[in-house]
């Protein structure tokens, strides 16, 4: 097989393995921050149990991101690998699923930024001042916007500090937490006192996921990691279990949580640390902090640091979803998903100036949905009437909720696919347990792991479809407006409109690793399509 | 930075050896309602363990 060359530039490939993990941390890392207080205001005495099964479908999902993006390592993502996989029009469905998440990503982590900073500067504080609020929120998405069309973008260094301090930090408040002021006894007495009714563990389960919500810039770094296959399995496996551990301790620290100053209600009565949450979402936007506030005596110092540094991590994130989205609808509009537009770079500052700001435009009109109940009562009389009284942050969650599940979803269906379709690609890391068997003449592994990931996120995806009140109209809404405008371009460019546009795959794939500097899997990717070549004209000629 | 990477490893194995025993020691009282203590504290020794044998690859030792 030719060794095709291209001429067009290519990223550079400068992230190290610690690059790798700090932009994949930088972005799942800031997830807790946010996840943690809506999951304790639903879930309450049972919001370990919720972060457990979330955690136990993000470790499914986890695996697979990490054996695609080891043996497909584009800058594509889920949408690439559920194309390559399903077809046209699935990859399509998954792209704009996670061009949802990137744009809610936008709103939701610039709003939870300016929650935590409200921990020091209480006039930022949403219910007492919703229009500066708002305000801040808005000129940190403008700002963000503006800082990615003139091209200034997150640094992997600026990015591993960061992450270096918050794994430090929270490793120091989790281990201080549960030596000082982890009560086994309370948290025991805490889950079977206050255990939720189903329908609210069904939406605290579905609000734990988005603290697991990011694993698409695995598949985005890969494609400037140095020596991909071999990086990003240990990469990965390292972050995901960082994560889930993370996710896990906090739920069991806030439950069994011995509070380190007396906590009471408006009538005087003591409180436990996690009843802080229901009801309250300036409590829910900033947990992470006012737990660290409440381990002894680190405490004191935790209360000063851990909103600016929640800040920082929350807003890298945001970025991240500005940047993730124009390059998300680059690579879906290289492959006829979208219109060329937004390839479209402005030659000023070489950076795909309208697809950031069109999708900058879809962040802000989020952000005036969620901000809406707040900054004017009429609109709150609706939310209460039409919509369980959801406030900004839950309205955000359950968008950014209702995205992720579908396009995890698709992402297992995808990676079954590509075990079936795909058996040539050498995968230097595979999920394991799998069932040999032949396929269309190939011996393929069947991931068995892949089945149980797409039943839980598909559980997942159907508790947020019936506990997500706007989730479920608005999560749907955008997907259907998506459809209809793929199928009126899909038209207009006269290609197929269900069906998929005829790729050399094999082509595509050698070049991939050629790109990757993959060179023996790349040898060992040709060898192995000769060898299948030459069994079939041997099975045709007997 | 081994040193330290090796130290944090050390301390994530004994505080989920901590977080194990004490969940344990609850089994008669609280049940099933121990199993998520349970799996943080497992979770924590074996990323802990891995750590470690991670960096003792590194130090070429066996």
């Amino acid at each position: 097989m030719a060794r095709p060359k291209s001429s067009e530039p290519e990223l550079r490939r400068s992230v190290t393995p610690w690059g790798s993990f700090s932009w994949g941390y930088s972005d799942v890392g800031a997830d807790i921050f946010v996840g943690l207080g809506l999951v304790l205001a639903w879930a309450a005495g049972a919001s370990n149990v919720a972060f457990l099964f979330a955690g136990v479908v993000y470790v499914c999902i986890g695996l697979a991101y990490t054996e695609l993006a080891a043996t497909y390592p584009v800058a594509g993502g889920g949408q690439y690998f559920v194309m390559r996989g399903l077809g046209d029009i699935f990859g399509f469905i998954a792209g704009w699923a996670v061009l949802l998440d990137f744009t809610i990503d936008v709103t939701l982590f610039a709003w939870t930024s300016v929650d935590y900073t409200s921990q020091l500067v209480p006039s930022l504080v949403n219910s007492t001042h919703p229009w500066l609020h708002f305000v801040v929120v808005l000129g940190l998405v403008l700002g963000l916007c503006l800082l990615n069309v003139i091209g200034v973008r997150e640094s992997t260094a600026f990015n591993g500090v960061v992450s270096a301090l918050d794994v430090l930090s929270e490793s120091a408040i989790l281990c201080l937490g549960f030596l000082f002021a982890f009560r086994p006894q309370l948290l025991i007495h805490t889950m079977q006192m206050h255990w939720p009714t189903p329908y609210q563990l069904m939406l605290g389960t579905s609000l734990a996921i988005i603290s697991f919500v990011g694993l698409e810039s695995i598949s985005q770094a890969a494609q400037e990691t140095q020596r991909p296959a071999s990086v990003i399995p240990r990469t990965s496996v390292a972050l995901i279990l960082t994560i889930l551990i993370f996710a896990l301790a906090y739920s069991n620290l806030a439950l069994g949580l011995q509070p380190w100053h007396p906590i009471t209600d408006a009538g005087g009565h003591p409180m436990q640390f996690w009843q802080i949450f229901p009801h309250n979402a300036d409590n829910q936007g900033k947990a992470v902090a006012l737990l660290a506030a409440q381990v002894p005596i680190y405490g004191a110092f935790a209360a000063l640091y851990v909103p600016v540094l929640g800040a920082v991590l929350l807003l890298i994130s945001s970025n991240s979803g500005v940047f993730g989205s124009s390059r998300i609808a680059y690579a879906m509009s290289t492959s006829n998903l979208l219109p060329s537009v937004f390839q479209r770079v402005n030659r000023r500052y070489r950076t795909p100036m309208i697809s950031i700001v069109f999708f900058s435009i879809i962040a802000i009109v989020e952000l005036i949905f969620a901000a809406a109940p707040g900054l004017f009562p009429q609109v709150s009389v609706l939310y209460t009437r039409f919509f369980h009284g959801e406030n900004g942050l839950e309205f955000l969650a359950d968008l950014y909720a209702f995205g992720a599940a579908t396009s995890y979803s698709f992402v297992f269906l995808g990676l079954i696919g590509l075990r079936l379709t795909d058996p040539l690609s050498p995968r230097k890391f595979k999920i394991p347990l799998n069932i040999p068997m032949r396929f269309r003449g190939e011996r393929v592994d069947f991931p068995v792991i892949a089945v149980l990931g797409f039943l839980g996120i598909f559980s997942i995806l159907m508790f947020t479809l019936r506990t997500h009140a706007l989730g479920r109209i608005f999560g749907p809404t955008w997907l259907v407006l998506g459809i209809l405008a793929y199928l009126l371009y899909r038209r207009h460019r006269r290609l197929p409109l269900l069906r998929s546009e005829k790729r050399n795959w094999r082509t595509e794939q050698a070049e991939i690793l050629r790109r990757a500097g993959e060179l023996e899997l790349m040898d060992e990717y040709i060898a192995n399509v000769k060898a299948s070549d030459a069994r079939r004209a041997e099975t045709t000629t007997t | 930075m081994l040193l330290v990477r090796g130290m944090l490893a050390v301390a994530m194995v004994a505080l989920g050896g901590v977080i194990l025993t004490r969940m344990l020691a609850l089994v008669p009282a609280g049940r099933l309602t121990v199993i998520p203590g349970v799996v943080l504290g497992a979770a924590m020794i074996a990323l802990g363990v891995h750590r470690l044998a991670l960096i003792a690859r590194a130090r070429g030792t066996p």
